[in-house]
């Protein structure tokens, strides 16, 4: 049988201990006042020692607001849509007929309609602004929310904290970073990327276990030689890169050696019923790995639902080759987040886990409410709508409202940064915290000022 | 009052300035010239450094008091700003403490009010203002109908925009102050972008001046802006300082103005100093930065010093070994640091070091020991000879060059894929100079299959391609965001990309066809037409074809525009082109350029060292392009012969090469190098066993252990393709993975073979330790393993001993290939 001894999780290389750091972050609370903050504790949403977990589901591409979950049934054609707005298990709210699933969950649901940003219309800045709260600038890389969390947090256990599924975000165009990896704090706080497509029949984690010829005792040999011979070099402790790979050697044993990790990846242990629920697709199945990543103390999980815009039928519909059309979003993409995203839900409340598990989903962008020549609709920052459920979430509420063609936020227009800060909020962290940038400059966790989406708690 | 009290009040109201008594006191800019009732002017009282008077130390500005002798003919603010009276000469005076420094001022038309320009003046305020900004009417789609082109690179646009759309209420000559424009960003009418204008600022005074003045139109005699000038140039600071900076716009009609208002500024590297709206610098930290300066489409840079707060003695430096001319400008750059150098590496790490820089491959194992024992004092010169006379340093290069050029099957057939990675290999080993290579590049005509360069012009089939990756490629220049407008943080005008790709515009590629008519695979032929041009989207008019910041060439004019294209690459006034490739080099050895990212040379992104780069850049055009002798000068440096090891004073610096950069082998590199020490070549599909990975010609040939580790999929011209990392995922495959398992347990291999000849354990960790690590184990290493082989066949005989030996022996050659030690070039 294959056993390993179990790994510490991964040091801050200052020698700072998590507690050391959350103490100093909280230092710089004192004397400010949060009166919505202390509501939120006051009702009781918001408990102070929350071990709260999120998963992230990007929409790649950018949904449109006015076919999904921002409808104007009464604009004029052009900007309506081919689609009709259905009824919710919430009085009064409406979503697409897209989601019939999803409708049946909007009481464990928040809408945010007035989500826009004002950055270049590329994928790529919405990308970094969603997933990082900010715009890249001046060479400064932000770290993603999930990457924030392995740092002030670190691991449950020998479950990575934060795990990307099923592949990073590929070329979508700007040529820019998409703010999913650990930017500043560096790579030590990237997330374990799975790289593996999960509904395919012969899946299987790469390289997650040892060949059967390599036995735990030539294993701990093997780790044994490799000590020694590290030693001789002092050249590699002032390096970035090597403290990196020995990082990424520990990780790479603690995720080894957990059986619980090794079952979180293996979906073959889960009813067909069950998969069959969730969509046998690539994002489908990624979702059911996220509650089941979940289930085992992963703190963070990232869901892409898409790695490109191009030759690949998305949420990015412009109308025209290679990009999708809007007469595709009933037939592929909307079942496919449909089912998906409602078994998540299901699946998580059914356990006890909606609780502590915080579900956010978005595109980087809207489209433009008028209809374009292909059929299909273009990039818009200016408005777009935001999904999030689970965890100290208020379900059925919507957040801002849009104007009558869904092109502007009408009124509480909010901003990438405020659901990041609202993320990291419900997560507990004090959003006075400073994290150490390059050459130990203090950045901070959000813009100050910047404040959470208050009334979703 | 007594003279103790009166003198004691005088110490008492000392501002407390941190100078020495004795700095120099210094006015910049210096003497000016004031043209014109509206061209105010700021002096700043700064502190200059004894060794070098234009290097800015301190900022005194805020504690001085400035005096005219002269108010009749110039005034100056307590800030230092200096307004025209009337014409005449004025001295401004700064006083500080005890010490002095005065500027000669000269007024000139004091009474002329000259009319408002557009251009010049409107524009520029509109863009500080943040009007035309991404995020606001400069948005490609505008903001509630109203439409102003991104920082204001469309003059005629915005004019029109502005004073005849929305039934010309933007602007009401006959009321100014009733014009939507200032209503608006005033707040005093309701505005989404709130209040941006304060009506007492001179902003305002521009746009409602030119409203006043009938709206004055941009017109063709607009003078023009020659360059943008940001002083103090030089700054030398320690944290916690501050600096004030000027910009000063030089008309083509010789005018000099103060913009520093409506200038944008941007610090180059936040842990070094930050830079606020105004343009005011706060130093952070120590090491070196830069602060970019935006003004009308052209960019200045300051470069700003912080040594470190514990130099290091100038003997440190005086003592360091200096090998040629690259050391002596590389030790004087750590001085002005106070970064002291480490010691030189030893023969081994050199050894190792030099191997894998120049040719991607380990020392052979007998070379290390030959080497250790050679004792004439030119040997690591003999040994850069030698490797650069390799078929591995030509192995090493083409691929190398392939990366820039993309040669892949994606968009070629196999044989023109072929075709043209022979012809990046032909030209390596010819040691081409450089512009000969890109000229070969940049005119090629004909078959792709007789001549393979002609590819270029299969995998960029449009001008728009052609010019963008070109750029990259040969140039280190990203143009891409002038495609649609002026780049807006560059100096990179909309006008000078369309006339850049106008130079291709007239390539034309025609499917080949064989004797008989038949379409040979692969074969395009490509031509050059006798006209065709491309046309500017925005303007509508054709640009005459022009290179970057050159002549252009007359449209009417016959012959192949690429010719001109290739004569201006090599041309010396061209300043990108070698700097582009001495850099990429440079990279190639020390892990980053000089300039960082490798190929980012736009003119806010500055060197580590410039005057290194330029030296380097002039050396290399005094030797004709040689690539080779520009390697040959880079590995002889003690710079790059030092020790990687790092001193406690050192440890910090990441840029300047106090140390040797250590880097993760790239994957190419990497997996080549497991093959050679497990004795167990990688197969790859349709090529000869014991090819190794760098010898592919295409980065379309499957390998998981080549993507896993970052090879670049060559699908665009940019080094940020290419990965050196290191990940989670890496590990898992060295640990688990097929790779390396399967290599140390193959019959073929090295431990089978040690093991088949009875090798003692002993030259077993000799042999390992030299063909992986290019050293022989230490006795602590021999130590500690020999006991540990030892007990892996305690109690065993026979063949159960032999298999438990071999697999030990396996598991040393695992541990030994995924160290540090290994995995890094040191």
């Amino acid at each position: 049988m294959f056993r390993l001894d179990a790994r510490k999780p991964v040091h801050f290389c200052d020698g700072l201990t998590r507690r050391d750091f959350l103490h100093a972050g909280s230092i710089g609370a004192l004397g400010l006042s949060l009166p919505g903050l202390q509501a939120a504790k006051a009702t009781g949403r918001l408990k102070d020692d929350r071990e709260l977990n999120c998963i992230m589901l990007f929409l790649v591409g950018g949904p449109s607001q006015l076919d999904t979950w921002d409808m104007k049934p009464n604009a004029p054609q052009e900007i309506r849509g081919p689609f009709q707005p259905i009824s919710t298990s919430v009085p009064g709210l409406q979503i697409s007929e897209l989601f019939p699933r999803m409708a049946t969950q909007m009481d464990k649901v928040a809408l945010v309609r007035t989500l826009y940003h004002t950055a270049t219309a590329v994928h790529d800045t919405g990308h970094q602004m969603m997933q990082t709260g900010r715009l890249f600038s001046a060479g400064l890389e932000y770290p993603h929310m999930g990457c924030v969390t392995s740092f002030l947090k670190g691991s449950r256990g020998d479950a990575p904290s934060h795990v990307l599924i099923p592949r990073p975000i590929g070329n979508t165009g700007g040529g820019m970073p998409h703010g999913q990896n650990a930017g500043y704090l560096g790579k030590t706080y990237d997330p374990f990327v799975l790289n593996a497509d999960p509904s395919t029949p012969d899946f299987k984690v790469p390289d997650l276990l040892p060949p059967e010829y390599i036995t735990a005792v030539r294993e701990s040999r093997r780790r044994k030689f490799r000590e020694t011979i590290d030693q001789s070099v002092k050249a590699f402790e002032a390096s970035p890169d090597a403290r990196l790979l020995d990082a990424n050697f520990q990780q790479a044993y603690a995720i080894m050696s957990s059986q619980s990790t090794r079952e979180a990846f293996d979906l073959t242990l889960e009813p067909d019923a069950v998969r069959d629920r969730y969509g046998r697709t690539k994002f489908g199945q990624s979702c059911l790995m996220a509650r089941r990543l979940i289930e085992r103390g992963v703190r963070f999980v990232t869901v892409n639902q898409f790695e490109t815009v191009f030759n690949e039928l998305t949420w990015d519909s412009h109308g025209s080759a290679p990009f999708t059309s809007i007469a595709d979003y009933p037939t592929v993409i909307a079942p496919n987040f449909d089912n998906a995203y409602t078994s998540l839900i299901e699946d998580l409340h059914s356990r006890g886990l909606l609780e502590n598990t915080m579900i956010i989903a978005f595109g980087e962008f809207g489209r433009t409410p008028k209809i374009n020549p292909a059929g299909g609709r273009d990039h818009h920052p200016n408005c777009w709508t935001a999904l999030l459920a689970g965890g100290p979430i208020k379900g059925g509420t919507v957040v801002g409202a849009s104007d009558e063609i869904g092109y502007a936020p009408k009124d509480r227009p909010v901003t990438p940064a405020e659901v990041a800060a609202t993320v990291f909020h419900a997560m507990g962290f004090d959003l006075n915290t400073d994290l150490p940038g390059p050459q130990s400059r203090p950045i901070p966790l959000v813009d100050r000022g910047v404040e959470p989406i208050y009334e979703l708690f | 009052m007594p003279v103790f009290a009166r003198l004691l009040a005088w110490v008492v109201l000392i501002p407390p300035v941190a100078a020495w008594a004795g700095d120099t006191l210094r006015l910049v800019p210096g003497d000016l010239t004031l043209d014109g009732a509206r061209s105010m002017h700021r002096l700043l009282a700064v502190e200059t450094s004894d060794a070098d008077t234009a290097v800015v130390t301190g900022d005194l500005t805020a504690t001085a008091h400035f005096t005219s002798e002269n108010p009749d003919v110039a005034i100056v603010g307590p800030d230092g700003t200096v307004t025209p009276v009337s014409d005449g000469t004025a001295m401004i005076t700064a006083r500080v403490g005890d010490r002095t420094a005065a500027a000669k001022v000269k007024v000139r038309n004091a009474a002329a009010t000259p009319s408002f320009s557009f251009r010049n003046e409107v524009l520029p305020v509109l863009t500080r203002l943040g009007c035309n900004m991404g995020a606001c009417h400069g948005s490609a789609a505008g903001k509630n109908g109203f439409r102003l082109t991104l920082r204001g690179y469309g003059p005629e646009l915005d004019y029109d925009v502005l004073t005849r759309q929305a039934l010309g209420r933007r602007v009401r000559p006959t009321a100014p102050a009733e014009s939507l424009m200032l209503l608006k960003s005033t707040g005093a009418l309701d505005h989404g972008g709130g209040a941006r204008l304060d009506p007492a600022s001179p902003e305002y005074r521009v746009l409602i001046g030119w409203i006043a003045e009938g709206c004055p139109a941009p017109s063709a005699a607009d003078v023009a802006v020659e360059r943008v000038e940001a002083v103090p140039a030089r700054l030398r600071l320690t944290p916690g300082q501050s600096q004030q900076l000027l910009v000063r716009v030089h008309y083509a009609d010789g005018r000099i103005l103060d913009v520093t208002r409506w200038a944008k500024f941007e610090s180059t590297d936040i842990g070094v100093a930050k830079v606020d709206e105004h343009g005011k610098v706060a130093v952070v930290g120590p090491g070196a930065g830069a602060i970019s300066i935006w003004f009308s489409s052209h960019v200045d840079l300051v470069n700003l010093v912080v040594p470190s707060s514990a130099p290091a003695e100038s003997s440190v430096f005086a003592a360091s070994p200096r090998n040629n001319r690259i050391d002596d400008l590389n030790l004087a750059r750590l001085e002005s640091l106070g970064i002291p150098p480490s010691p030189p590496a030893d023969d081994s790490s050199f050894l190792r070091r030099a191997y894998l820089g120049s040719t991607g491959t380990l020392p052979p194992a007998a070379e290390v020991a030959r080497f250790a024992n050679d004792a004439s004092p030119g040997k690591r010169e003999a040994l850069i000879d030698r490797l650069l006379e390799s078929s591995e340093y030509i192995d090493y290069w083409a691929y190398k060059w392939s990366d820039v050029l993309l040669v892949s099957s994606r968009k070629l057939a196999p044989t023109s894929m072929w075709s043209f990675y022979r012809f990046v290999r032909e030209s390596v080993k010819a040691n081409l100079p450089w512009d000969e290579f890109a000229r070969q590049v940049i005119t090629a005509k004909g078959s792709t299959l007789a001549n393979g360069a002609a590819n270029y012009y299969v995998l960029h089939r449009d001008p728009i391609d052609l010019t963008e990756s070109t750029s990259v490629a040969f140039l280190g220049l990203s143009l891409t965001c002038a495609r649609c407008h002026n780049h807006p943080m560059e100096k990179w005008t909309q006008d000078q990309y369309y006339g850049l790709a106008n130079l291709f515009s007239r390539v034309r590629l025609k499917d080949g066809t064989g004797a008989n008519g038949s379409v040979v695979a692969g074969d395009v032929v490509v031509a050059v037409a006798a006209e065709g041009d491309i046309v500017h989207p925005r303007r509508g008019i054709v640009m005459a074809p022009q290179p970057l910041d050159a002549e252009p060439l007359p449209l009417e004019a016959r012959g192949d525009r690429r010719i001109a294209f290739a004569d201006w690459l090599a041309d010396t006034s061209n300043p990108y082109f070698d700097r582009a490739i001495v850099n990429r080099v440079w990279a190639n050895f020390f892990g980053r350029g000089l300039i960082d990212p490798e190929d980012d040379l736009r003119a806010t992104n500055p060197a580590t060292d410039p005057a290194l780069l330029e030296w380097l850049v002039d050396d290399f055009r005094a030797h004709k392009r040689d690539v080779k002798h520009l390697i040959r000068t880079i590995m002889a440096s003690a710079a790059y012969q030092r020790s990687s090891e790092p001193l406690t004073a050192n440890a910090q610096d990441q840029k300047f090469l106090s140390h040797y950069p250590i880097k993760r082998l790239p994957a190419e590199v990497l997996l080549d190098a497991i093959g050679r020490v497990t004795e167990v070549p990688t197969a790859f599909a349709g090529f000869p066993e014991g090819w190794r990975s760098l010898q592919l010609p295409d980065s379309r040939i499957e390998s998981n252990f080549l993507d896993a580790f970052g090879r670049p999929a060559r699908e665009a011209v940019c080094s940020c393709e290419r990965s050196d990392e290191p990940s989670v995922s890496q590990a898992l495959h060295l640990v688990n993975g097929n790779t390396l398992n399967e290599k140390l347990r193959d019959e073929k291999g090295v431990v089978a073979r040690l093991v088949r000849e009875g090798e003692e354990d002993q030259m077993v960790i000799e042999t390992l330790f030299a063909s992986a690590l290019a050293r022989l184990p230490t006795s602590d290493e021999a130590g500690q393993l020999l006991p540990a082989l030892a007990e892996a066949t305690h109690g065993l005989d026979g063949d159960a001993a032999t298999a438990a030996r071999r697999q030990a022996i396996e598991d040393l050659y695992w541990a030994i290939l995924t160290s540090k030690e290994f995995l890094f070039d040191h």
